[in-house]
């Protein structure tokens, strides 16, 4: 009986490693498929990797708030000229914006000088609705879940095991969620029919629209927010002011930010991090220094009131096209002025 | 929960331990229940005293009709056991049907009457555990099999996790014995259940929720499809519906198996049927036998004149649509099934001595079993009849105003899938695996495992038959 037990044990055992052997051959033969609203900007940028300097990395509000267009013809006229892409993409949040970032600089391109990333916390909650789509799989590799468990289970980053053993009960959907989806990266689950999906969204309307109409990355935004949403915007600004105190981006976020900017000084180039005028009023900041460099924060509706003006804005986090051509204004003045005295240094 | 969850697998993977460790039967019995109720309130909990109920009633019902000779006195307490069971199944799935039908025939004639549905969740799985309950009051009642005395075993029966939400329907005589003395481990063909499980996660996985998305497509806005489309959409659904119901048994025959328990069989290549008759021994057998016993043979079966059998015929297949749901979709689908079977029936009749007529129909049998088949998925996959009506022209008419294509190169898939099928149904996958030493059996189930998950879609859809 017992070397029956033994025998079937041996036997799950050669199961398992078979499968994992198996998947992980796949995996390498058949990477996983980016999502349409990142490959046509991710290609585009390969394919025009050396024409490029200046990158803007992050979410919507990266994406709908600075016009490269703009950006440039103010660095020119101050003598810092740059060519700019803007790399936002709809949700992009940590930890996926490092996975993107890592395909950039496998490109190598040559060019690139500055890295605009924007600042967040790593995000481990996903809604229903998102749930083991493409988008949600193809950035969990294993670094990348790591930071969404160790995340979920120790949110500050100084727990003892005790108290990380309750979080882990505390947590387990979440745990559960992203642990399932490396699961699902890495044995490859529906990666033919990403594959798919991946070809048919290859379509040059579908890219065109990514691209925006400079094929830049900009892409133009809505219309301001109504009378009734602006009256609750303003209502809710308030309560974030007053309540605003300074706050530290979470530990693993942290670490993220540091390697990011590590490899990023591999390449030749600088990192700037952003905080994107969002009603969100509390101060950012690293909660190690020195930082791992400059951070602009823009979400301070006192020093830029006219970001904070209704009929510049969308919602929470989003600026209409008016809105944005005075925030890439104040970012690009932002950058000469932290950057000069880096650029002129003798 | 469905099979093909990641959850599942880890699920399954603790029943499994912990039941084989388990010594004594009543303690596996106990640890399967928990394990069942958990499946269960892992959807909805609530729903969980409805189960409970119906079984606690049932036992009671076996108990009662145990003690007692009084021919009235038993037929009395059948009947509670049959309204109890079928007044569950008439709240939850009928009531809003039958309101709802009612005003508007007041309303044909011109009576319009104000009514109230109700906004009803209805239980998961709740015809075929209401099935499995009445299955056992009626054969206590018959003298087919002993009342149980333990109700564990009862609930068990119909809580069984693997079939308890989509079946295979089991009769109560069939499953019962087997809770009685405990299972061996060393008699589970665990080779044959991890291939079955397989071929039912690829079914189901990899090629129903491929399909689906197709007929979904088309089933949406028939009128804007044209008719190859009609014929893709169709065609489509046709496999979706078989890879899905199928499949699902595969796996839960598979997980019932590995645990030592055997359930009926559902399907046996019913698309390749060659009468409607055929189709009904081959497709959903455990539901279609059921029908046979509990409803066809008490209204009269094969005995008596034509019509009165033709009636029962009919009785039978309209009742067994409506079992899919309170819809005159699945009315006329039942009704379409009973008008081929009458017709089958006539033409046997008619052509006992004509051979030259039965050579005939042999070489027709086939396509007109299946196309008839086909006509009747458009009902039983229409939303309403708005939407079955286009289809159906644009199916037998070949005539649609809609210009949309779903691609007629996709009909060739259909044709490859079927040719796989026939292989199937001649035996050439089954059984090749057999000899192979265990380790090396080990290591390819491991590598096919990882490459049938290349092919699955990245989200699943429900099982179809879990709405029923």
């Amino acid at each position: 009986m017992t070397k029956q037990v033994s025998n079937n044990f041996l036997c799950v055992a050669i199961a398992l490693v078979a499968l994992v052997a198996t998947s992980a051959l796949l995996h390498a033969l058949f990477p996983p498929a980016i999502p349409a609203g990142v490959v046509a900007k991710l290609n585009f940028f390969t394919e025009h990797k050396d024409e490029f300097d200046t990158l803007f990395l992050g979410t919507s509000r990266f994406n709908y708030a600075v016009s490269p267009e703009i950006f440039d013809r103010i660095t020119r006229e101050s003598g810092l000229p740059t060519r700019t892409f803007n790399f936002g993409v709809d949700g992009m949040h940590p930890p996926e914006n490092f996975y993107v970032l890592e395909q950039i600089l496998k490109a190598k391109p040559r060019k690139l000088k500055w890295v605009f990333i924007e600042v967040s916390d790593i995000q481990v909650k996903w809604t229903d609705n998102v749930l083991g789509t493409q988008r949600l799989v193809y950035w969990h590799d294993w670094s990348r879940t790591a930071l969404t468990l160790k995340k979920a289970l120790d949110p500050r980053g100084n727990a003892q095991w005790y108290i990380k053993l309750a979080r882990f009960w505390l947590a387990r959907r979440d745990f559960a969620t992203n642990l399932a989806l490396f699961a699902k990266q890495f044995s490859n689950v529906g990666r033919v029919a990403d594959f798919f999906s991946a070809q048919n969204s290859k379509s040059a309307s579908e890219v065109a629209v990514e691209l925006g109409p400079k094929r830049d990355g900009y892409r133009l935004a809505g219309d301001a927010m109504s009378a009734d949403r602006a009256a609750h915007f303003k209502e809710r600004l308030a309560r974030e002011v007053a309540d605003a105190r300074s706050k530290s981006i979470d530990p693993y976020a942290d670490r993220a930010y540091r390697e990011a900017a590590a490899q990023i000084r591999q390449v030749g180039a600088s990192t700037i991090f952003v905080v994107t005028p969002v009603i969100w009023q509390s101060p950012i900041r690293f909660p190690r220094s020195p930082p791992p460099g400059p951070l602009l924060s823009f979400n301070d509706s006192k020093t830029y009131p006219q970001l904070y003006d209704t009929r510049v804005r969308i919602d929470d986090g989003h600026l209409t096209r008016q809105g944005s051509q005075a925030f890439t204004d104040i970012l690009a003045h932002e950058f000469i002025r932290t950057v000069r005295p880096v650029v002129d240094k003798p | 929960m469905l099979f093909v969850e990641f959850r599942f697998f880890w699920f399954f993977l603790a029943v499994f331990a912990v039941y084989w460790s388990l010594r004594r039967n009543d303690s596996r019995k106990i640890w399967l229940l928990i394990c069942s109720y958990i499946f269960y309130a892992a959807w909805n909990w609530k729903f969980l005293f409805l189960l409970m109920g119906s079984s606690a009633l049932d036992y009671f019902v076996g108990m009662m009709l145990a003690r007692t000779k009084n021919p009235r006195r038993r037929r009395g307490w059948l009947t509670l056991s049959l309204c109890a069971n079928l007044g569950t199944i008439a709240l939850f799935k009928y009531y809003n049907f039958f309101v709802s039908s009612s005003a508007a025939f007041l309303a044909w004639l011109g009576l319009p009457a104000s009514v109230h549905t109700l906004n009803i969740i209805i239980p998961v799985g709740v015809s075929f555990y209401t099935f499995h309950s009445m299955s056992y009051t009626i054969d206590v009642y018959r003298g087919k099999m002993r009342a149980v005395s333990n109700i564990l075993d009862v609930a068990c029966f119909i809580g069984f996790f693997p079939q308890m939400v989509a079946g295979p329907i089991v009769r109560a005589f069939a499953f019962l014995p087997q809770l009685e003395s405990p299972r061996k481990f060393s008699d589970v063909d665990v080779r044959g259940a991890l291939v079955l499980f397989l071929t039912g996660f690829i079914k189901k996985a990899c090629i129903a929720d491929t399909a689906a998305p197709f007929a979904d497509r088309y089933f949406a806005a028939p009128s804007n499809f044209t008719a190859a489309s009609a014929w893709v959409g169709v065609l489509f659904y046709a496999i979706q519906i078989y890879c899905d119901f199928s499949g699902y048994t595969d796996m839960a025959i598979a997980c019932a198996r590995l645990l030592g328990y055997e359930l009926t069989i559902n399907f046996r290549f019913p698309y390749f049927a060659q009468s409607i008759s055929d189709f009904w021994h081959r497709w959903h057998i455990s539901l279609s036998s059921w029908l046979r016993d509990y409803l066809y043979i008490p209204l009269g079966g094969n005995r008596g004149p034509r019509w009165f059998i033709y009636r029962n015929i009919m009785i039978t297949m309209l009742l067994g649509g409506l079992w899919h749901g309170g819809a005159w979709t699945f009315v006329i689908w039942g009704a379409l099934h009973g008008v081929a079977l009458v017709v089958h029936r006539e033409w046997v009749r008619l052509t006992e001595h004509r051979p030259q007529a039965q050579l005939i129909i042999r070489w027709l049998a086939w396509p007109l079993t299946i196309y008839w088949v086909c006509v009747a998925w458009i009902f039983f996959r229409a939303v309403d009849l708005q939407h079955a009506f286009p289809a159906l022209r644009s199916f037998v008419l070949f005539r649609s105003p809609g210009t949309e294509d779903l691609g007629t190169w996709m009909l060739w898939v259909v044709v490859g899938l079927a040719v796989v099928h026939w292989l199937n149904s001649l035996g050439r996958f089954s059984e090749w695996w057999r000899p192979i030493p265990a380790p090396l059996f080990a290591a390819g189930y491991g590598c096919a495992a990882a490459v049938v998950l290349l092919f699955i879609p990245p989200r699943y859809t429900p099982f179809i038959y879990f709405q029923f």
